[in-house]
């Protein structure tokens, strides 16, 4: 409670005249709201707000953060419900609404909604019905995809209201009824902007019915001639147009600036597509103007250097010309120098400053930011008007002291004087032209400002100024000032004006404005008193013509509303002001400061940094573009039908221009009059109507305002693409710089790359000398050489010829040395016969001494011996001859013998040579016989050793045989043992015994008695078996068939012990029964021996020796069988193999050379 | 000799450098080309080297005497050999001794007891010791020899020579076994003593088949080399070596039956090792024959 009760003191404490105490309980109560949650404080500045008015809380109450809104939000749902708040929260509303909140889309959500339209849709006062409206086209770009729920409602307020429109239910004031129709063509542009398909199926059905046709006739269908197709129409449906997709993109200012693309209106229209275009345009814009304006204006544009209350009311003209029209044609200059300030209080502060708030949290934005802008902006060329602009002056909508106000612009001023200088040098005639042209038309105009007197006449009456008309807005401006532009050159082509005339007065009034200001505007009254007579005439004459009585009480509380402001009024104190100083609170001050310093009216940089470069280039193009449209269709200026916005528009002028026409006839001082002096005390409806008015046309206003920040938001945009595109640009150039540089170094390479193939030519060329040079060298070279070879070769062949001679001489030097070694050999030889010679010529004389010598001895004998004994000379010399031809014998004998020796000696050694070959060819032989000895003997081993193998298998075969004979005499033996069983007794007993004897292994016992009967049957008969008997008897013991042919021969079983024996001692008997027959005579021995004969008949041959040994043992057995029994033949036959191998070996000795030796010794 | 200088001067090199046989075969070409073949040399050779496998039949025909030294005889004496071969072969069929089926060690050994007359009565008689003996070095020479000529005069010539030539050395050989093992290895000669099984070793697998059956044919052969050429002892030391290389075998075996039995049924795979060694071993102990003997 003491909260609550602190929370009073606090907001009573808010409006307190001081400052610092605002500012201070605002923070207060900020921090509190930070800190709070709860919806009381709130709600109690809601009521407060309610009560009170308070401007502290509405920006309090607008600034609301996020936790708060839903409290706020279900207070003004509460006080919507009542009738008697509704107004006024309903404007709350719209203040919160406008300023964006970022809650916003929580509207859509917000009971608040249903319940503003149930409202709208009940409601029957005119008044709230226009707030409420405006509220709602405010809102409904934040929230566009509410309308899927709340379409219909839409249209359904949209029908009701349009059809009050003509309808006019209940008392409604006629005036009332121009803002509502403003406001539904507001909501007409917005719902069509927005949801075009499914408004026009509404449309379609709504006025189908017979009921409303004629409603569409007189109010939609006006409206819909300002608006072109919808390209949604084609390309969209009713259920594309709700889906919350398509508007998921957009932000608020985007869905503004679609919705018033569609727009036909001027002052509605957007004309961003040709943005881009003004750039180029642009530039020779101002050249132009200034070509125009020069000559005429070179003074004052001096006189502007100095003085500065002139470009303020010229500025202050054209930018009022749209207003200013009114009373141009209706009174006289003067008296419309006049109520310029008071028509400046009116739309100077919505006009220039709102053209200079930023439209977002304005109060954000420090004065200082003016700086970087401003020089951005001059840097920039006037581009970025609407960027500087912002930052020039505080908000509008904000209530906050005049000391920020006066701040703002002062700032600027001092900001941005440089460029202020030249912007006033360029804009300044130009401006000027607008007056004069403002003077024209107030002088053409009057016929036609008389035809339209009323309301309903109005659009023919102002037909000529349908595009001037809402001079709030930017391009709207913009458009009016083409326009008046378009006609200044329609006019400056019009000769029939007389320029002159018109510009002296003002050229003076323009000059002596200074002193007026600084006094009075009386004192302007005074001096422009003189001149515009006719003008004030003509209002004269318009006044009574008119229905004024329907404006007229509007004047005086227009004026009052303006002359408030004007004089400086506390405008907290009246509930009127206190609305209306949003806006113009900014200008009184300003005012008040340019009247009491005497200083340039504020409007003048605000106009400069409203109407940058970017304003005039893009004026500049729309001029061109409305001069085509001049020329082309001529009755533009009577369009048929004009928007309810161009007629609220007008109706405001009236106003105005009743008012300042009131005023006019006031003397100034007696503005500062309370205004109750001046009229009396007015009727109370009529001060209610006025203050509704009043309200409505604040609530227009700030709709308007609210367009207005929405499209900065879009220049801004726009502008920051354009920077961009600029910095591209830019870049681009700076490209294209370095496109040229790399050109330039391109061509520079190409240069160089011509001197070095220059060059290179060049070398090439001295190169090729040097090679064709060269090549001759090499030429006379290789001719030089070959002369040098042909000379070689020449030398060669005397070198061969040299050589051969050479050769030729050495052979004959050989030759030579042959020849002298011969001759020295010879010379030698001769030396040595000679001294061969020598020496025997020594001896010869030696023996030639000797022969004297001895012949002289022997004369010395022979005359000794003749002197001694001649008588025996006979007998020697006999004897002699006798001794010499002894000794002649004896040696011829020798000689013989001699010989004979050498002979019978040579004779020796031949032989023995001969005999030494001989031993050696007998070794050779003895080798060789050997060797073939060694060889025979090998063979001769093999073939015994075949041969042995031979006997063996004979006797292999033969055992076989015998075997199978024993087996055959078997079978016989049973026969015969049946046949003589009885006659066999004792040969049996005898058998017996000898079987007994001999027979023991191989024979069986049944065998002995058989053979018992074998041995007698042979003793008895020895035929057939006995034959048999003995052929096997034979053919084991006996080789020889001689012998054992003999049938007497006694067969016996010995025979076959024998066999066993022999069996038993083989190396004794092998050799024997090798090749031996059995006996031919024999049946079975005959066929063996045929059987055998191949093999063995050699060999029975051979052996015939050992038969003869073979017989006698045969008879010494038989000889045992008797008793007389030896062994000694079986030693023989023992001894028989060993005999024919040492004949053998003898016989191969014999062979051998040595031991035949030995034997032959 | 004569020989010496057409062979390789480098052969002895080899020889100390320890590659064998390089020019062995060499040498027993030469050697093979003297007309009237030196036996003498022969035997020096094949009991100092391995005899190359092709010349194997050849050098050993010769030197069991089924081929005379001389070659011009060789062809004359070999048709010999085949029609003694085939006679006897014939006679044997005849007496119906052999058949088709009869197993070709078998025939030989018929053939052998034909030609030694020993040949029993009838085939259904119980082998003797003897003929065992011809039948497991005829099995041992059948995989030696392609031939069946070759192989049963080979057989038989060999038999011969052990009955001939080694008749009395051949029983000598158990006490050099163990003369040779005790100074090899006294330890298992120890062993064997105390197990008592020194006398009943294998001596007839050893000595008298001259390990057929006991060593595989490839090994065998060098064996025979040396036999063939006239050195029994190569046996004792084959044996000796077996012993020395089942050494740690033998020792873990403590019953007599289980070492005979291990000794006859050796392990064949490294029987190429032993018997390098025991021709080592041979040379170590009874001096490497000279060259030129």
């Amino acid at each position: 409670m003491a909260q609550l009760a602190n929370i009073g003191e606090l907001l009573s404490m808010l409006d307190s005249p001081t400052l610092g105490v605002r500012d201070d309980v605002t923070t207060i109560f900020k921090e509190s709201l930070n800190s709070e949650r709860g919806p009381m404080l709130v709600n109690t500045l809601v009521d407060y707000y309610l009560e009170t008015n308070s401007q502290p809380v509405l920006h309090i109450l607008t600034t609301l953060q996020e936790p708060h809104d839903k409290h706020l939000l279900d207070k003004i749902n509460e006080y919507v419900g009542k009738a008697a708040t509704r107004l006024s929260i309903l404007s709350l509303l719209g203040h919160v609404v406008r300023l964006q909140p970022s809650w916003k889309h929580k509207l859509s959500q917000a009971p608040l909604l249903p319940s503003l339209l149930k409202c709208l849709k009940m409601d029957t006062d005119v008044v709230v019905l226009t707030t409420g409206v405006l509220v709602l086209i405010t809102m409904l770009p934040m929230i566009p995809q509410s309308g899927k729920q709340h379409l219909l409602d839409f249209f359904d307020i949209f029908g009701r209201l349009s059809s009050w429109c003509l309808k006019k239910p209940g008392h409604v004031t006629e005036v009332y009824l121009v803002h509502l129709h403003a406001s539904v063509y507001a909501l007409f542009h917005r719902l069509y902007g927005m949801y075009p398909c499914n408004f026009v199926s509404f449309l379609r059905s709504h006025y189908s019915m017979k009921e409303n046709v004629e409603t569409f006739e007189e109010v939609v269908k006006p409206m819909m001639e300002h608006v072109r197709i919808h390209p949604e129409l084609v390309t969209g449906s009713k259920d594309h147009e709700l889906d919350p997709r398509r508007w998921k993109t957009l932000e608020t200012h985007d869905v503004v600036i679609e919705c018033a693309k569609i727009s036909l209106d001027p002052s509605e229209a957007s004309y961003e597509d040709g943005y881009s275009v003004s750039h180029q345009l642009s530039a020779c814009f101002p050249h132009r103007s200034a070509d125009v304006t020069a000559s005429p204006y070179v003074d004052t544009q001096n006189s502007y250097g100095g003085t500065t209350s002139t470009p303020s009311s010229t500025s202050r003209l054209m930018l009022f010309s749209p207003a200013g029209q009114l009373p141009q044609s209706l009174s006289s200059p003067s008296t419309r120098l006049l109520p310029e300030p008071l028509q400046a209080t009116h739309w100077s502060p919505s006009m220039v400053c709102g053209m200079t708030t930023p439209p977002t949290s304005p109060g954000n934005v420090p004065p200082e930011l003016s700086h970087p802008y401003s020089k951005a902006f001059s840097t920039t060329g006037g581009k970025g008007t609407p960027l500087g602009t912002p930052a020039t002056s505080p908000p509008p909508a904000l209530p906050c002291p005049p000391d920020d106000c006066v701040h703002g612009p002062s700032s600027q001023a001092t900001a941005t004087p440089p460029r202020k200088e030249e912007r006033a040098d360029s804009s300044r005639p130009y401006l000027q032209r607008q007056q004069y042209l403002l003077n024209d038309r107030g002088l053409e105009d009057p016929p036609a400002s008389k035809g339209s007197v009323t309301l309903g006449n109005l659009p023919d009456f102002l037909g000529d100024l349908a595009s001037e008309e809402d001079s709030i807005e930017k391009d709207k401006e913009e458009a009016a000032i083409s326009k008046e532009l378009s006609e200044i050159t329609t006019a400056e082509a019009d000769p029939v004006v007389p320029r002159g005339g018109f510009d002296s007065p003002f050229y003076r009034d323009s000059l002596s404005s200074s002193q007026r200001k600084t006094h009075s505007a009386a004192s302007g009254t005074q001096g422009s008193s003189v001149n515009p007579e006719p003008l004030h005439s003509s209002l004269d004459k318009h006044g009574p013509d008119t229905p004024k009585q329907a404006f007229t009480p509007i004047d005086p509380p227009s004026g009052s509303a303006d002359a408030s402001p004007a004089g400086d009024r506390d405008r907290q104190t009246s509930l009127e002001t206190s609305i209306l100083t949003p806006s113009p609170c900014k200008i009184p001050p300003q005012r008040g400061v340019s009247f009491g310093s005497g200083q340039p009216p504020p409007y003048d940089h605000l106009f400069e940094v409203a109407l940058p470069k970017t304003a005039c280039h893009f004026v500049s193009k729309k001029t061109e573009e409305l001069l085509k449209k001049v020329k082309g269709t001529p009755d533009e200026d009577c369009v048929p039908s004009t928007s309810p916005m161009e007629v609220l528009d007008r109706l405001i002028e009236q106003g105005a221009d009743a008012h300042s026409k009131e005023l006019s006839k006031l003397s100034l001082p007696s503005k500062s009059v309370d205004w109750t002096h001046f009229g009396g005390s007015p009727p109370s409806d009529e001060i209610r109507t006025l203050r509704d008015q009043l309200l409505l046309l604040h609530n227009q206003l700030l709709y308007e305002r609210f367009k207005r920040q929405q499209h900065a938001l879009r220049n801004r945009r726009l502008l920051r693409k354009v920077i961009r595109a600029a910095a591209l640009e830019e870049h681009n150039a700076a490209m294209k710089d370095q496109l040229k540089l790399q050109e330039k170094d391109i061509q520079m390479w190409k240069l160089s790359l011509e001197k070095e193939q220059d060059r290179y030519s060049q070398l090439q060329d001295q190169h090729d000398t040097m090679v064709t040079q060269l090549h001759s060298q090499i030429r006379q070279l290789q001719h030089d050489r070959e002369e040098f070879y042909n000379q070689s070769q020449e030398l060669q062949t005397k070198l061969e010829d040299c050589r051969n001679m050479i050769a030729e001489l050495r052979v004959e030097l050989k030759k030579a040395n042959n020849k002298v070694c011969h001759t020295e050999l010879l010379l030698s030889q001769v030396s040595q016969k000679l001294s061969n010679s020598e020496s025997v010529q020594q001896q010869m004389e030696f023996l030639n001494r000797q022969l004297l010598v001895l012949g002289e001895v022997n004369e010395l004998y022979l005359e000794q011996l003749q002197s001694k004994h001649p008588d025996t000379t006979k007998e020697v010399e006999m004897m002699k001859t006798a001794y010499r031809k002894e000794l002649e014998k004896n040696r011829s004998h020798l000689l013989q013998q001699n010989q004979r020796l050498d002979a019978s000696q040579r004779r020796v050694l031949e032989l023995e040579s001969l005999l030494a070959k001989k031993d050696h060819l007998l070794l050779e032989q003895k080798k060789y016989l050997e060797d073939v000895k060694s060889q025979a003997s090998g063979q001769l081993l093999a073939a015994e050793s075949r041969y042995e193998a031979q006997r063996k298998i004979t006797r292999v075969l033969e055992l076989e045989i015998l075997d199978l004979y024993g087996r055959l005499e078997k079978d016989g033996r049973l026969r015969k043992l049946e046949e003589d069983k009885a006659e066999t007794a004792e040969a049996a007993e005898e058998r017996l015994d000898c079987c007994s004897d001999g027979c023991s292994d191989s024979l069986v016992g049944h065998n002995e008695e058989a053979s018992g009967h074998n041995g007698e049957a042979r003793t008895t008969r020895p035929s057939g078996p006995r034959a048999s008997c003995g052929g096997r008897s034979t053919g084991g013991s006996s080789s020889s068939s001689s012998e054992l042919s003999t049938p007497e021969k006694p067969p016996s079983q010995r025979f076959n012990s024998r066999w066993e024996t022999t069996v038993g001692e083989p190396s004794g008997s092998i050799p024997t029964t090798v090749g031996s027959l059995p006996s031919s005579k024999s049946f079975l021995g005959m066929k063996a021996r045929e059987l055998f004969r191949n093999k063995s008949e050699s060999q029975c041959d051979e052996d015939c020796v050992t038969g003869s040994s073979l017989s006698e043992t045969l008879k010494t057995e038989l000889g045992r069988d008797s008793g007389m029994e030896n062994k000694t033949p079986f030693n023989l036959d023992a001894s028989h193999p060993s005999s024919p191998n040492s004949d053998s070996v003898g016989q191969l000795h014999i062979m051998d050379y040595n031991e035949t030796h030995q034997e032959h010794s | 000799m004569t020989d010496d200088s057409q062979r390789n001067f480098r052969s002895v090199y080899y020889e100390k450098v320890g590659f064998r046989g390089v020019e062995e075969k060499k040498s027993l070409e030469i050697l093979l080309k003297d007309d009237p073949l030196d036996i003498e040399k022969l035997c020096t050779f094949s009991q100092r080297f391995p005899l190359p496998s092709m010349y194997r039949a050849l050098v050993w025909k010769v030197l069991l005497g089924i081929l005379p030294p001389h070659h011009d005889s060789h062809a004359q004496v070999m048709a010999y050999r085949k029609d003694q071969y085939s006679d006897v072969l014939h006679a044997l069929t005849v007496v119906r001794f052999i058949s088709d089926a009869t197993p070709q060690v078998e025939v030989y050994l018929r053939m052998y007891q034909l030609e030694s007359g020993k040949l029993p009565r009838s085939p259904s008689f119980p082998m003797e010791p003897e003929d065992e003996v011809f039948l497991a070095i005829a099995k041992a020479m059948e995989e030696m020899v392609e031939d069946s000529i070759d192989c049963y005069w080979l057989t038989r010539c060999f038999v011969k020579q052990l009955h001939s030539k080694f008749r009395d050395s051949l029983p000598q050989l158990p006490k050099a076994f163990e003369q040779y093992l005790n100074l090899e290895d006294s330890r298992l000669l120890s062993h064997l003593k105390t197990c008592s099984a020194v006398s009943k070793l294998p001596y007839d697998l050893w000595f008298k088949r001259c390990f057929a059956g006991c060593l595989p044919e490839s090994s065998l052969q060098r064996v025979w080399d040396k036999v063939v050429s006239g050195s029994c002892k190569i046996l004792v030391f084959v044996a000796v070596e077996i012993l020395l290389t089942f050494k740690i075998k033998v020792m873990a075996l403590n019953s007599v039956e289980k070492i005979t039995e291990f000794l006859e049924n050796i392990p064949q795979d490294s029987s190429d090792a032993i018997v390098s060694k025991a021709i080592d071993l041979w040379h170590k102990h009874c001096g490497t024959p000279a060259h030129s003997a």
